[in-house]
């Protein structure tokens, strides 16, 4: 399992005028690959990912955290699934089957609330579950990292950090010996 | 960096919490000789006033103990940075027990079982005679304390000696805190029963203890935020809290908002539908008379305000923004408990100075007692396990 924050250029529109997706670093621990990306955010490379085998503290924030758009998603999906089903029960209950139930009046709003409340709940988990997909584009059955043959282990003892070529600052030669003086285990480039 | 070289007298409280110490002593005695007083300026209004500071800061009390056992059993550095500040708060026990007598010795007063004219209601004299009355408030008074104190004692102890003693099993934490949390829910709706929820006579509600869980819950997550706030900016702190950390606290204090306002509805919608004579008198009683305001007041700044605004991620994860929220939300606990309590010795809306000496002297005292025992020990638990990588150079 390796972390995806997505920061690289989308992997299904490959860039027609290089052929190298990225340079990939390898590091031995989760201390060093904070620290790399730390380092390469301030050398002012913006276009990085780091992959890891479990999730690392501030490792986001390393490599410029950017803010995503799930929480808005999740918080219209539960306006709507409380709203809707509000709407649904005093719909009911009040205009097309109005029934008497102990002298309340038809618009009794405590016993709609718990439907309501239910609703905004399964609206805004099922927004969170399909807008976190639909907006990290998985599922991807190809990805340019996969090239390497050493990235398997990033799914269980290696940290992984990557510049991808389409990175302002980003040159062949610069890159890999900004990435050397890191002291990684090893430096791959990435065909896309 | 390794035990050996950790320097625990750097792990020492700052001076500001002796400062802390002294402004609340001050401000305790000050107000607790006002509060002395107004047992006769004010004898009308005294022993509810001195029920509902009573019930707050006992509450915070246990709440300090319920979520130090919380984090025995499921660990994490959002209660390692805090589980000093957990320690010294449940160890104010002894305080509140000695506190209590006050009400102990003036039962009448406050509860109609209690009363002569109360047992004039065969139903109620039925109780009376079996369950409430002054022998059974005296041995149920003094078990729970003793199971409280005794808990609060042990962990605490235990937690002095891990201090030097390094790769210690932390399985007697683990084991007194999984029976713990039980015995902690079971005492404290005994408790509630006997002290609160008696003050309506002849009136149940089987979800009350919880009401009481729920909010001392998140009286102490605020009580944290609110030391972290002060303790945060200065060293040791500044060097192993961070917004992660912050952040944790106030996912809590949203969850415990919303456990709030779920309990409280519930018992709400329950006795709305079943609109039966024996059940509705205590909202009757609390929907009137001016009560209607603060139950409105209630529902809007201690669930619906707080609750939109603990959404936000950037508010969450600064102890400097979200201490605002955080003291907010102490001071509708106490609106809470007041409502829970006064509408029973005052029909319609009753406010008078004592409650305000009385919430503070009570404080004061309680205030003092905490920092006295925050600043006996390093600020951190410092072989705890998470302590290592909390101090970590790379924890961010």
């Amino acid at each position: 399992m390796s972390e995806f924050s997505g920061n690289g250029p989308i992997p299904d529109s490959p860039i027609s005028d290089s052929p190298i997706y990225g340079l990939m670093a390898e590091f031995d621990s989760a201390q060093e690959l904070v620290s790399a990306a730390h380092k390469a955010h301030e050398a002012g490379y913006q276009k990085i990912d780091a992959y890891s085998p479990f999730p690392i503290e501030g490792l986001a924030e390393a490599i410029g955290f950017h803010k995503n758009r799930v929480p808005l998603v999740v918080l219209i999906g539960g306006l709507v699934g409380g709203i809707s089903a509000y709407a649904l029960q005093y719909w009911i209950a009040a205009i097309t089957y109005p029934v008497n139930i102990g002298g309340r009046p038809f618009h009794s709003w405590p016993s709609f609330i718990i439907v309501t409340f239910e609703m905004t709940i399964l609206f805004a988990g099922l927004s969170a579950a399909i807008g976190m997909l639909a907006l990290n584009g998985l599922p991807m059955p190809y990805h340019p990292v996969f090239n390497v043959p050493e990235f398997a282990k990033a799914s269980e003892n290696k940290f992984f950090l990557i510049v991808f070529s389409n990175d302002p600052k980003y040159d062949a030669a610069r890159t890999r010996s900004f990435l050397n003086s890191l002291a990684p285990r090893m430096i791959a480039e990435v065909p896309s | 960096m390794t035990t050996a070289t950790m320097n625990k007298s750097g792990l020492m409280a700052p001076p500001v919490a002796q400062t802390m110490q002294q402004r609340s002593l001050v401000i305790g005695v000050i107000a607790a000789i006002a509060s002395v007083a107004g047992v006769f300026l004010a004898p009308g209004s005294f022993y509810s006033a001195y029920l509902i500071g009573f019930m707050f800061w006992l509450g915070l009390s246990l709440g300090c103990m319920a979520i130090l056992m919380l984090y025995h059993l499921v660990g994490g550095a959002w209660g390692t940075v805090i589980r000093r500040i957990l320690e010294s708060g449940m160890m104010t026990l002894p305080l509140m027990f000695v506190l209590f007598i006050p009400i102990l010795l003036n039962l009448p007063t406050l509860y109609f079982w209690a009363r002569p004219e109360g047992l004039t209601d065969p139903k109620i004299a039925e109780i009376a005679h079996s369950y409430l009355n002054f022998n059974g408030i005296l041995v149920r008074y003094i078990v729970y304390f003793v199971i409280w104190i005794g808990m609060a004692y042990f962990l605490n102890r235990w937690s002095t000696e891990q201090d030097s003693i390094v790769g210690q099993s932390t399985l007697r934490f683990r084991a007194m805190s999984s029976i713990g949390l039980v015995i902690y829910s079971l005492t404290i709706s005994f408790a509630v029963i006997d002290w609160v929820m008696s003050l309506q006579a002849r009136w149940i509600s089987t979800i009350y203890g919880l009401l009481f869980i729920a909010g001392e819950a998140l009286s102490a997550f605020c009580f944290c935020v609110v030391i972290e706030s002060i303790l945060g900016k200065r060293k040791p702190m500044s060097e192993y809290l961070t917004d992660t950390e912050v952040h944790d606290h106030g996912k809590f204090m949203l969850a415990f908002v919303m456990v709030w306002a779920y309990f409280n509805f519930s018992q709400w919608l329950i006795i709305w539908s079943g609109n039966l004579p024996e059940e509705i008198p205590w909202y009757v009683r609390r929907m009137n008379g001016g009560w209607e305001t603060v139950a409105l007041f209630l529902v809007v700044f201690h669930f619906a305000v707080p609750f939109a605004l603990l959404l936000s991620r950037q508010l969450k994860r600064k102890a400097r923004t979200l201490v605002w929220l955080a003291s907010w939300l102490i001071f509708m606990r106490i609106v809470d408990i007041f409502w829970h309590i006064e509408p029973a010795s005052h029909p319609t809306f009753h406010i008078s100075w004592v409650h305000f000496a009385i919430v503070a002297g009570i404080g004061g005292l309680w205030m003092a007692h905490f920092f006295h025992n925050l600043r006996s020990r390093p600020l951190l638990a410092v072989n705890a396990p998470q302590t290592l990588r909390l101090l970590e150079p790379s924890h961010e």
